[in-house]
């Protein structure tokens, strides 16, 4: 394509609001379910140990914030941050990573995938 | 876990205090708007038509005298009968009642427990409520707990309230009235319930910042199951079974827990926080404020500041991941 | 009455003349900036290394440079380079950090130097025109957008001036000499910043923490990076209970962590940045002081 071609393009775009951010990573939870997921979230009292937006009350700063959560490349400094590793993670820290100060919690697998599926949703 | 109830004076538990009250209410919320409405329509009438059919002075004296005379007369009559089925629920008379209103009943004439009758004294503190059972049952008496009552179902319990520090005022509105825990004086009050499930009660004078997270549960019990789990709590903290409870043990005693909370049977003997001996067992931590589970007694044992900021508990500083999650797990072995 | 207020003409003429200019400035600077914009959203500005810079463009970056090097290190005193050894010590280090960009004495730069824009010079040029003290700034600071490494927090003071003992050489070389100086530095060290003391300015910090790549993987409160989050972001940090999910966040555990994270948690993927404990202790109070 020519210098002009592109700047005629380039006008384009300025007319059509010019965004042009690359499309970001965005994780898939099968059958996860973000809307449950929050609801999880709260019930279960994540929020004493992080601060998770959308859920009420939890500014808890024993873990790091759970903000954005797909844009982060590693889970626990240590995984991969990939949904299927979420799930455990969520579910049970401590069998994944023995010095964590994350408890494992009880849930369902299924709840788990919930959280994951509302976590990418940030 | 058994049904939770809505915190409510208008779902007052069968049996109770609040029963009487919330009738009594009623009463009088619709005995007013009937008055409300008979008075608007005379308005009216008197603003539209044309003729006065009967003469002023009957209306003055009928509408103005007799009828409020006669029905605060029938109200009084009642609201006393209402008072003293309450106190009968208190078993003392309706002009003891009377002189509580005026706060005439002193502290020295609080009457002995009555033979059989369960006693537990609630000290409300800043942020906590401090429990201590005293069943007239020989075994079971002087059992200090935190945070939460249980009682039978279809017995009155006494409970006789105070304040360590500022005022609080006991109030389980589905239960009985509010009552004011003042410093340096004892107030009593019955509660009774034919209902099992959890009632929800909160502190319901202002106390100082974290005035709003002072909550508690109470939770009512048929007999049987209540005095295992009295028993139960009289007994001294189990000794940690597994080598990882057994670290939870250490973390609680390194750190400065002891200094604060008592574990019978340990050497933590503090007093100044809850009792923590039977922790596990309750259905709330830190005084209502959150459900009790493995996650959130770590949370609050590493971050309660956040979760109760000013709350007279410092945040564990010293403890590395796997120690506080011991630790939590130690503390919820403990039913 | 005095006839000018009748002339308003005398008032007005030179205001409207003023009115016309600014609009005018202000059109332009719009204008220029609508352009900057369609030149940056279409992608005709290429980023490619391969692309050249327009003759004028290199021309005034390089002046650029060197009007700054020369008003940045006129404070600097050079020690006595002629020292025994000095410049033996100076071809580790040069051998060692350099080589690889810029080529030495008949030998090329290494495969990784040769791809940059813009390239990295062969020093023997630089070194016969610039005096010691700008090839001491240059190489302690860096030159910024141009892929020339600050040496200050991977080389001790001693050995920057040994290295610059050596460039002040580099003219001279032979190729035969230079094969032979390498062949005896080759066992000399050149010694780390390891001992560094701790300056501990806000502003210093923040280049502390840039000068060990934090900001490569993380999004650090204060300190202007790439958008990373490779790292957890170490933001608001004061009030985090726990540090890498497993020690109490305090100054001491984060300074043991930032100097060896694998000591700590031996699954880490933060990495061993080989930081002096003087930056470690003051980068971590730096984020203890995030509210
Ligand atoms: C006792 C406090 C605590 C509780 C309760 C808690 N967490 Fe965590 N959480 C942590 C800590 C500490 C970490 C850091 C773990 C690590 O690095 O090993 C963490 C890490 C995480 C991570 C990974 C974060 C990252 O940056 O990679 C996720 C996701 C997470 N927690 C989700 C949850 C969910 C969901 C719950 C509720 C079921 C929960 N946490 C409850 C303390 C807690
Ligand atoms: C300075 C005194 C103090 C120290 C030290 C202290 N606590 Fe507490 N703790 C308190 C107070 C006061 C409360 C009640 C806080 C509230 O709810 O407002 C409390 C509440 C608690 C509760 C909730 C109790 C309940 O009934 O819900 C737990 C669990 C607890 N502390 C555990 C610990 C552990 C474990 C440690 C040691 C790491 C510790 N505490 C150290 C004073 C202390
Ligand atoms: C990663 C490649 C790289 C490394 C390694 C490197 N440089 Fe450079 N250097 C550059 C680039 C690129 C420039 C800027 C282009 C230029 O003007 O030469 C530069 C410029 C310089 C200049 C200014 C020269 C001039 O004429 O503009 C000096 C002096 C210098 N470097 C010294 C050093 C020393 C000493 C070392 C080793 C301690 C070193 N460099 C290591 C890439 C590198
Ligand atoms: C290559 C990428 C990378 C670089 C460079 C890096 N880090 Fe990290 N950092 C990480 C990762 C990944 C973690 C999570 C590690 C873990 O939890 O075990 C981490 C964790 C941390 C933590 C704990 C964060 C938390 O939420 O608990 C701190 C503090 C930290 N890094 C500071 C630094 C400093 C200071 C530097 C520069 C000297 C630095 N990092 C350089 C990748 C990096
Ligand atoms: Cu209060």
């Amino acid at each position: 394509m020519s210098v002009t071609a592109r700047i005629a393009i380039g006008w384009l775009y300025l007319v059509l609001c010019g965004c042009m951010a690359p499309e970001g990573y965005e994780p898939h939870v099968p059958e996860g379910d973000p809307r449950q997921g929050r609801e999880v979230l709260a019930e279960l009292e994540c929020g004493v140990c992080h601060v998770i937006p959308g859920v009420p009350g939890a500014r808890g700063r024993v873990g790091p914030a759970l903000a954005d959560y797909k844009r982060n490349v590693y889970i626990a400094g240590r995984y991969p941050n990939d949904p299927d590793i979420l799930t455990r993670f969520v579910r049970d820290a401590p069998s994944m990573s023995p010095d964590t100060a994350m408890p494992a919690i009880e849930m369902s697998e299924a709840q788990a995938r919930d959280i994951a599926a509302y976590l990418y949703s940030l | 876990m058994s049904e939770q109830h809505v915190q409510s004076v208008l779902h007052s538990a069968p049996g109770s205090g609040a029963e009487l009250l919330e009738e009594l209410g009623m009463v009088l919320y619709v005995g007013a708007a009937l008055i409300f409405v008979v008075v608007m329509g005379l308005l009216l009438h008197a603003v539209f038509s044309r003729r006065l059919r009967a003469s002023a002075r009957a209306w003055v004296i009928g509408g103005g005298i007799v009828f409020p005379a006669v029905t605060l007369f029938v109200l009084l009559t009642y609201s006393l009968a209402v008072g003293s089925a309450v106190s009968a629920l208190n078993s003392g008379t309706a002009l003891q009642l009377l002189l509580n209103c005026f706060g005439i009943d002193s502290n020295a004439r609080i009457p002995p427990p009555l033979p059989g009758t369960l006693r537990i004294n609630v000290v409300g503190k800043q942020w906590w409520w401090e429990v201590r059972y005293r069943a007239a049952d020989g075994e079971l008496r002087n059992v200090p707990l935190a945070n939460e009552l249980r009682i039978p179902v279809d017995e009155p319990v006494e409970l006789m309230v105070s304040s360590g520090d500022v005022i609080h005022s006991f109030w389980v509105p589905s239960l009985a009235g509010k009552v004011d825990m003042i410093p340096g004086r004892t107030n009593r009050l019955v509660v009774r319930t034919s209902e099992p499930g959890i009632y929800r009660g909160q502190c319901a004078e202002y106390c100082g910042g974290q005035h709003a997270l002072m909550a508690l549960y109470v939770v009512a019990e048929p007999r049987e199951r209540f005095y295992d789990w009295l028993r139960n709590q009289a007994q001294p903290a189990r000794a940690p079974t597994d080598p990882f409870l057994r670290s939870g043990y250490d973390a609680f005693m390194q750190g400065r827990c002891p200094e604060c909370h008592t574990v019978r049977g340990t050497p933590a003997e503090g007093t100044s926080g809850p009792d923590l001996t039977h922790i596990g067992g309750r259905h709330s931590l830190a005084a209502g404020v959150l459900k009790n589970h493995i996650g959130t007694m770590a949370g609050w044992i590493a971050g309660s500041q956040d979760v109760k900021p000013g709350n007279l508990m410092p945040d564990s500083e010293i403890h590395t991941g796997s120690q506080l999650r011991a630790l939590a797990a130690w503390l919820e072995s403990l039913e | 009455m005095p006839s000018w207020i009748h002339k308003p003409s005398w008032v007005h003429k030179p205001t409207r003349k003023i009115v016309l200019l600014v609009t005018g400035a202000i059109a332009l600077v719009l204008f220029g900036a609508l352009g900057a914009a369609v030149v940056l959203l279409s992608g005709a500005y290429s980023t490619a290394a391969t692309t050249q810079h327009f003759k004028i463009t290199h021309r005034l970056l390089d002046a650029g440079l060197r009007y700054s090097v020369r008003a940045s290190a006129s404070d600097i005193q050079a020690p006595i380079l002629d020292e025994p050894h000095k410049y033996e010590q100076g071809a580790a280090c040069y051998r060692l950090h350099c080589a690889q960009c810029h080529g030495a004495p008949g030998i090329a730069p290494d495969e990784e130097g040769r791809g940059m824009l813009p390239i990295a010079s062969n020093l023997a040029q630089s070194a016969r025109e610039w005096p010691a003290e700008w090839l001491y700034y240059v190489t302690k600071k860096g030159v910024r957008m141009s892929g020339m490494p600050a040496w200050e927090f991977r080389m001790s003071e001693e050995s920057l001036w040994s290295t610059v003992a050596f460039l002040t050489r580099l003219p001279s070389l032979t190729r035969a000499e230079y094969a032979q100086l390498s062949q005896y530095s080759a066992q000399l060290e050149c010694e780390s910043a390891e001992g560094a003391e701790m300056q501990a300015s806000e502003d210093r910090t923040k280049i502390v923490f840039r000068q060990y790549a934090c900001h490569s993987c993380h999004r650090i409160e204060g300190v202007v990076g790439p958008k990373s989050y490779v790292g957890p972001a170490l933001v608001e940090w004061s009030h985090r209970k726990y540090l890498a999910g497993t020690l109490p966040n305090n100054e001491e555990n984060l300074v043991r962590f930032i100097l060896d994270p694998q000591a700590v948690r031996p699954h880490s993927l933060m990495p061993k940045l080989e930081v002096a404990p003087a930056h470690a202790r003051q980068m971590a109070r730096y984020l203890l002081e995030l509210e």
